[in-house]
C-alpha cells in the first residue's frame, strides 16, 4: 500500500499556559478524507490542541504540517507574521462553539464575506456558490435574516457553511454541539456526518459519542494534555486498552457529566 | 435688545457650533486611534496613554485652554485663541472617546475576531469589516453623550476671546445694561441643540435596547 | 524650569487659598447638590403630575444647559430680578442648582434599577418610614449609584473652574494670577493640573473603596 503524505501533520506538539502543561508531546496525522475525533475529559487540552492547529493558539513547541507546509513557524525557523498565518488560513476551515457568527451581516453576507474580501473572488460567483452552500446546509430561506433571530442549530449550521465557502482542504469543530439545546443537536451533526460522507478531511472536538462512532474513521482520546490511545472507533468504544479510556467510557456510559 | 443685537448672539452661536463639530470631528477618530493603542497593548504607549486619558479627564477645560494659549508660546509655538480653543476641546473629548471606545472594544467577543482569523483575514480586513463595523454600534451611545457634553462646554471659549455666544451676551448686556435678555437668548440656541443631541442618544439606546431584546 | 516651579511654591499662599476654595465649593455643592437632588428625585417620581411635571421640565433644562451660561445668569442675570450675590455665593448656588439636577437623574435611574425583593421583605419583617429607608432601601441605592455619583463629583470639581470666569477665587483663579505676574505659565497651569488630577484620584479612590465594600456583598 503506498504511504500518502498526510494531510495534517502534528509533530511533538506541546503548550504550558504559565506553569500549567496543557499539551505535552502531540503527534498525530491526519490523511486526506479521514474524520478523526479528539476525544476526553475537560481540561484534557483537546481543544487547544485543535486551535493550535491553526495557530489561534501558539504552541511553545512541535510542529503543525498542512500538506507538508509548516504552518506558524517557517522552515527557516522564523514565527510567521499576521498575513502568512491568514494567507494558510484560507485552506482551513473552522467551526466555532459559540457560532462566531458576525452579527451585522446577514446569513448569505456572513457566508460570502472571507470568499469575496479575503479571496477576491466575483461577487456574483461566490453568492451563487454561497446560496448552493446555504441549500445544502437547508437555510437557504433564511439567507436575508440576521444571525440574531435563529437558533443556535440554524447559527452553527450557517458557521459550517460559512467555513465551507472557503473551499478548505480541512476542517476544524471545536464543540460545535455543546453550546445548543438537545433537540437542536441532531440537525448539526446531519449535516456534519454528509460532509464526512463526501470525504471532507475533518478533526472534530467533542463529547458526542454516537457522532464519534459512527462518522469517525479514527478517534484520539486525550487526558491531562496528553494522547492517551488511538484507534477506530469500533475499537475504542468496545474494548478500549488503556484504564484511563476505560474510565471514561465507563463514566459516560453511567450518564454521569463528563461536563465540557 | 435690537435685531443687531440677536444677529451677534446668532453669528456667535454659528462659531460655537462650528467649533464644536470641528472638534467633535476630530476627537472622534483620535480616541478610536488612542482606544485601539490600549486595547493593542502596545508596550511603551499603553501606561502613557492611560496617563494621558486620566489626566485629561480630570483637568478643567477652562484650565486646559489657559493652558495652551498662554504656555505653549513659550514653547515656541504660537496660537491663536481658535485654534487653542480647538485643540483643548480635540483633546479633551479624544480622551472622554477613548473610554467610550474602550468599553466596546472590551464588550466584542473574543471569538468574533477568531472566526476573521480563521478565514485568513488580515488585521486590516479585520479591523474595517468585522470590528469596527460592531463597536460602532455599541460606541454611539456614548458617542452622542460626550458630543452633548462637549457642546456644553464651548461657552468656555468666551475666555480666550473667541467669540461666542456667551461672549457675546455678556457684551451686550453691558452695552445695554439688562444682562438677563441676552444670556435668555443664548440660552434658547444652546438647550435646544443639546435636547436634539440627548434625544437622539436616548432614541438610539431605546432601538439599541429593543434590537437585543428581540434576539 | 524647576526655578519657574520654585516661583509658583514661592506664591503657595495664594495656590493653597484657591485650592481651598476650589475644594471646600465642590465639597458643600456636592453635599448640598446631594440632598437637593434626592429631594428633586423623589419629586421626579412622584405619581402626583402636578409635582412630577415641572421637576422633570427643570431636570431636563438643566440638562441642556451649559454650566457656564447657568453661572452667568445666576451671577450677572438674576441682579436685574433683584437678587444680588457675590462670586462666592452665586457659585456655590450655581453649582449646587446645576448638580442637583444630574443628580436627581442619577437617583431616579439608581432608583429604577433596583430590585423590589428585598424591599418587600423589609415590609413583611415590620420594617417601616425612616427605618426602612434607613436600614433596607438606603444601602444598596448608595452602594450601586456610588460610582456614577462620583463620577458627577468630579464633574463638580472641574465645573468649578468655570467660576473663575465670574472672578471668584478658586484654583485656576489663582494659578492664572501666578502665572501672569511672573510670566510662568507652563510651571503655573501644569501645578494647577496635576493638583485637579490629584483631587479626582482621591474622588476615584473613594469611589473604588465603595465599590469593593458594594463587591462584598454581592
Amino acid at each position: 500500500m503506498p504511504t500518502l503524505i498526510p494531510l495534517l501533520s502534528v509533530v511533538s506538539l506541546s503548550k504550558r499556559f504559565g506553569s500549567l502543561r496543557v499539551l505535552e508531546d502531540i503527534s498525530f496525522n491526519v490523511q486526506r478524507g479521514e474524520t478523526v475525533c479528539l476525544l476526553g475529559p475537560s481540561g484534557s487540552g483537546k481543544s487547544t490542541l485543535l486551535r493550535c492547529i491553526n495557530w489561534l493558539e501558539r504552541p511553545d513547541g512541535g510542529r503543525v504540517l498542512l500538506d507538508s507546509q509548516p504552518i506558524g513557524v517557517t522552515s527557516g525557523g522564523v514565527v510567521m507574521n499576521d498575513r502568512q498565518l491568514a494567507q494558510l488560513r484560507t485552506r482551513i476551515g473552522m467551526v466555532f462553539q459559540q457560532f462566531a457568527l458576525w452579527p451585522h451581516l446577514t446569513v448569505l453576507q456572513n457566508v460570502m464575506e472571507a470568499p469575496v474580501h479575503v479571496q477576491r473572488r466575483p461577487k456574483d460567483e461566490v453568492r451563487a456558490e454561497a446560496e448552493a452552500l446555504l441549500r445544502r446546509v437547508g437555510l437557504h430561506d433564511k439567507r436575508d435574516v440576521f444571525p440574531a433571530r435563529l437558533s443556535g442549530g440554524q447559527k452553527q449550521r450557517v458557521g459550517i457553511a460559512r467555513a465551507l465557502a472557503m473551499k478548505p482542504a480541512l476542517m476544524l469543530f471545536d464543540e460545535p454541539t455543546s453550546a445548543l439545546d438537545p433537540e437542536l443537536v441532531g440537525e448539526v451533526l446531519a449535516v456534519m456526518r454528509d460532509l464526512a460522507r463526501e470525504g471532507m478531511t475533518m478533526v472534530v472536538v467533542t463529547h458526542e459519542m454516537a457522532f464519534a462512532r459512527e462518522a469517525a474513521n479514527r478517534v484520539v482520546f486525550m487526558d491531562r494534555g496528553a494522547v492517551v490511545e488511538t484507534g477506530t472507533p469500533e475499537q475504542f468504544f468496545s474494548a478500549p486498552s488503556t484504564e484511563r479510556g476505560r474510565q471514561f467510557l465507563q463514566r459516560y456510559a453511567e450518564g454521569r457529566s463528563v461536563a465540557a | 435688545m435690537s435685531l443687531a443685537d440677536v444677529l451677534t448672539i446668532f453669528h456667535g452661536a454659528l462659531t460655537t457650533l462650528l467649533l464644536s463639530v470641528a472638534g467633535i470631528a476630530l476627537g472622534l477618530p483620535l480616541g478610536l486611534g488612542l482606544a485601539l493603542l490600549r486595547w493593542g497593548q502596545v508596550p511603551l504607549l499603553n501606561p502613557l496613554v492611560a496617563v494621558y486619558v486620566s489626566l485629561l479627564r480630570a483637568t478643567p477645560l477652562v484650565t486646559l485652554v489657559l493652558l495652551l494659549f498662554f504656555a505653549l508660546p513659550s514653547a515656541g509655538i504660537s496660537l491663536g485663541p481658535v485654534t487653542a480653543g480647538l485643540l483643548a476641546l480635540t483633546l479633551n473629548t479624544a480622551a472622554f472617546n477613548c473610554e467610550v471606545w474602550r468599553a466596546a472594544l472590551l464588550d466584542l467577543p473574543k471569538d468574533q475576531i477568531e472566526a476573521a482569523q480563521s478565514v485568513g483575514m488580515g488585521r486590516a480586513l479585520r479591523m474595517r469589516r468585522i470590528v469596527l463595523p460592531q463597536i460602532a454600534r455599541t460606541a454611539l451611545p456614548g458617542l452622542i453623550n460626550e458630543m452633548s457634553l462637549l457642546i456644553k462646554l464651548t461657552p468656555v471659549l468666551a475666555v480666550v476671546g473667541v467669540v461666542d455666544i456667551t461672549r457675546a451676551a455678556v457684551r451686550i448686556g453691558a452695552q445695554t445694561y439688562e444682562p438677563l435678555p441676552p444670556f435668555l437668548v443664548a440660552l434658547a440656541i444652546y438647550v435646544p441643540i443639546v435636547f436634539a443631541l440627548v434625544s437622539a442618544q436616548r432614541w438610539v439606546e431605546r432601538r439599541m435596547a429593543r434590537r437585543e431584546a428581540a434576539a | 524650569m524647576m526655578q519657574d516651579f520654585a516661583t509658583v511654591w514661592s506664591e503657595r499662599g495664594l495656590l493653597f487659598a484657591g485650592l481651598g476654595n476650589t475644594v471646600l465649593l465642590s465639597l458643600l455643592a456636592a453635599l448640598a447638590g446631594l440632598a437637593l437632588g434626592a429631594l428633586l428625585s423623589t419629586l421626579l417620581m412622584s405619581p402626583k403630575k402636578a409635582l412630577a411635571a415641572p421637576a422633570k421640565v427643570f431636570v431636563d433644562a438643566a440638562r441642556c444647559t451649559p454650566f457656564l451660561l447657568f453661572a452667568y445668569i445666576v451671577y450677572y442675570g438674576l441682579p436685574s430680578l433683584g437678587l444680588q450675590f457675590d462670586a462666592w455665593s452665586a457659585g456655590l448656588l450655581a453649582l449646587t442648582v446645576y448638580h442637583a439636577a444630574y443628580m436627581a437623574e442619577i437617583l431616579r435611574a439608581a432608583w429604577a434599577a433596583q430590585p423590589r425583593a428585598p424591599i418587600e421583605a423589609g415590609l413583611a419583617f415590620g420594617y417601616s418610614g425612616f427605618g426602612l429607608f434607613r436600614r433596607v432601601v438606603l444601602p444598596p441605592l448608595a452602594l450601586s449609584s456610588a460610582p456614577v455619583l462620583g463620577n458627577q463629583v468630579i464633574q463638580i470639581i472641574k465645573d468649578s473652574a468655570f467660576l473663575t470666569i465670574i472672578t471668584l477665587p478658586e484654583l485656576t483663579n489663582a494659578v492664572n494670577s501666578i502665572q501672569s505676574r511672573h510670566f510662568i505659565p507652563f510651571a503655573a497651569f501644569v501645578t494647577a493640573v496635576l493638583l485637579y488630577w490629584a483631587l479626582c484620584l482621591v474622588v476615584e479612590a473613594g469611589v473604588s473603596a465603595v465599590g469593593r465594600l458594594a463587591e462584598a456583598r454581592r
